[in-house]
């Protein structure tokens, strides 16, 4: 590890900060352990969208767009906009819509896994556990020549598709047309103020680009370059961040029961993580890092973002999605079928298949 | 046959004639207070209307039960609660008031699972300002129930209603504490 290198302590800044205002979005009015969470605000998003019918669920976060569009900005400020795609597109919807089906079934993403651990969830392990055995499993994969081909410029700049969609969604969240939902009610009824939470996405989307920042390339790199690894350091940062501000602001609170937005079905928190951290191995990035891609003109991660949006509305539709009471039966479902789909694709999209 | 620069420069033009008639439908839009407009507020009106006429069937059919348990009828409470369960099954309302009704006459156990089954069926009994919240009386059973309830495991760790109780007091612990649900 190279501490003059300045990508290194880049990366650790976002992480702290990633891990204070995660916190601080809660104290601020976010939903407890949910200051970010992009499973989280997918499913509220999509119910905002009218994608599916719970109305305690319904909610634009603007943290959301704040992520594409800061990631949009740092590249196109620093030219590293790249309109770029055609790896195994439809794949990559599949992915996104599998990659909430695993967190809705653990409650939340990677980045609310951290935030609930540093709050003192000790439900959480076996989230971690199943994350880091998915990551390791994505990576044996990757190693054995499993390839979802091979990512090319793209002419057609279809890079800018998503990063436009989400800035017409940043219209929609201003103007308020008719369609767009909000719950008066539960979980998406909690909120930050609008505009710090969108300055807050804005902030985390742009550094995120710059840093390249991600929850589950911290734990791929430590498996492949051990503690020489920035992204390591930078989940570490976000740790010691989100752990700092939960003990400053009176949220630690260590236990295994009742903690908010959680569960005790530890299998399938750990599946359902297992599933989220091989899938995110194998498209190159947690849900975070995927929309934060698609702001650089990723149209591969765009298309995982889609899923993701999709998914959103299906796990709530479907009720794949946990509750504090538990997984349910489709959630239990949804997590063995994507598991099994995700083996298949490992056994059957090998380069020298 | 049109060349391709002709071409070209008619599809600029038309680029700029959609996104001119496309600022002036939004703008007419906005401003009018024509049907269109009023279509697109239908959505949220609709459900702000479904939901304050659930509050009001509510409060008119549960109202019986209401007048008998502060006339301290809590036997025929209960029974009013049965009858109307027969016509609605699973209306949260009703697990709400029977669980209030068993924790007056101190059955925790009962008290703690109809909660438990109210809440899973409608999450606005735990929220904040809500005009369904109970989150008060949900507090207060869960902080006497965790008490008695643990208590009750201690001496008796094998007693499987006190473990499922316990079970249940900490699922509305966990809705108490928050989240995304």
């Amino acid at each position: 590890m190279n501490w003059r290198d300045q990508h290194y302590w880049l990366v650790v800044i976002t992480g702290f900060l990633a891990g204070t205002l995660g916190v601080l979005l809660a104290v601020w009015g976010n939903p407890e352990n949910s200051g970010i969470c992009v499973s989280c605000f997918m499913e509220t998003s999509a119910g905002a969208l009218g994608l599916h019918n719970n109305e305690r669920m319904e909610y634009l976060r603007p943290e959301l767009l704040g992520f594409v569009l800061g990631a949009f900005v740092s590249a196109a400020l620093l030219r590293e906009f790249k309109s770029r795609g055609g790896s195994a597109p439809l794949a990559r919807v599949f992915a996104g819509v599998l990659l909430i089906v695993g967190c809705a079934v653990f409650i939340g993403c990677p980045i609310k896994l951290v935030l609930r651990l540093a709050a003192g969830d000790l439900t959480v392990l076996s989230g971690l556990f199943g994350l880091v055995i998915g990551v390791g499993l994505g990576l044996r994969g990757l190693a054995h020549g499993l390839h979802l081909g091979r990512t090319r410029q793209d002419p057609s700049g279809s890079g800018w598709l998503v990063p436009g969609l989400f800035l017409l969604l940043l219209v929609f969240y201003f103007v308020r047309p008719g369609f767009l939902l909000q719950s008066p009610y539960g979980g998406a009824a909690q909120h930050a103020p609008g505009w710090v939470a969108l300055a807050v996405g804005l902030l985390l989307g742009f550094l995120a680009q710059r840093s390249r920042f991600c929850i589950t390339g911290g734990v791929r790199d430590s498996f492949l370059f051990g503690l020489r690894a920035p992204l390591l350091w930078g989940v570490i940062a976000f740790v010691g961040g989100a752990l700092l501000v939960s003990l400053l602001t009176g949220r630690f609170q260590p236990g295994f029961y009742g903690q908010p937005g959680a569960h005790t079905d530890l299998l399938w928190s750990g599946l359902g993580m297992l599933l989220v951290g091989w899938i995110s191995a194998l498209i190159g990035g947690c849900p975070f890092r995927q929309l934060v891609k698609s702001g650089e003109g990723d149209s591969d991660a765009g298309l995982v973002v889609i899923g993701m949006l999709l998914g959103g509305g299906i796990v709530q539709s479907w009720g794949i999605a946990a509750t504090s009471s538990g997984v349910s039966l489709a959630g239990k479902v949804a997590v063995l079928a994507g598991l099994m789909l995700v083996v298949v694709a490992t056994l059957f999209l090998r380069e020298d298949a | 046959m049109l060349s391709r620069g002709l071409f070209d420069k008619l599809l600029w033009l038309a680029l700029l004639l959609l996104a001119a008639a496309l600022v002036v439908v939004v703008v007419r839009a906005t401003g009018s207070s024509g049907p269109s407009a009023n279509k697109v507020l239908d959505k949220a009106m609709e459900r702000a209307m479904t939901y304050q006429s659930r509050v009001a069937l509510i409060r008119e059919l549960y109202g019986p039960v209401e007048v008998l348990l502060q006339a301290g009828q809590d036997q025929s409470a209960l029974l009013k609660l049965a009858e109307i369960e027969k016509t609605y099954p699973g209306e949260a309302h009703g697990q709400m008031l029977k669980g209030s009704i068993q924790a007056r006459l101190g059955a925790i156990d009962e008290a703690v699972a109809s909660y438990a089954t109210g809440v899973k069926l409608r999450g606005d009994y735990v929220d904040k300002e809500n005009p369904l919240s109970w989150r008060v009386e949900i507090g207060r059973i869960v902080e006497t129930g965790l008490q008695t309830v643990s208590a009750r495991l201690a001496t008796n760790p094998d007693n499987r209603t006190a473990k499922a109780t316990m079970k249940q007091l900490y699922y509305l612990q966990s809705r108490l504490a928050g989240g995304c649900e």
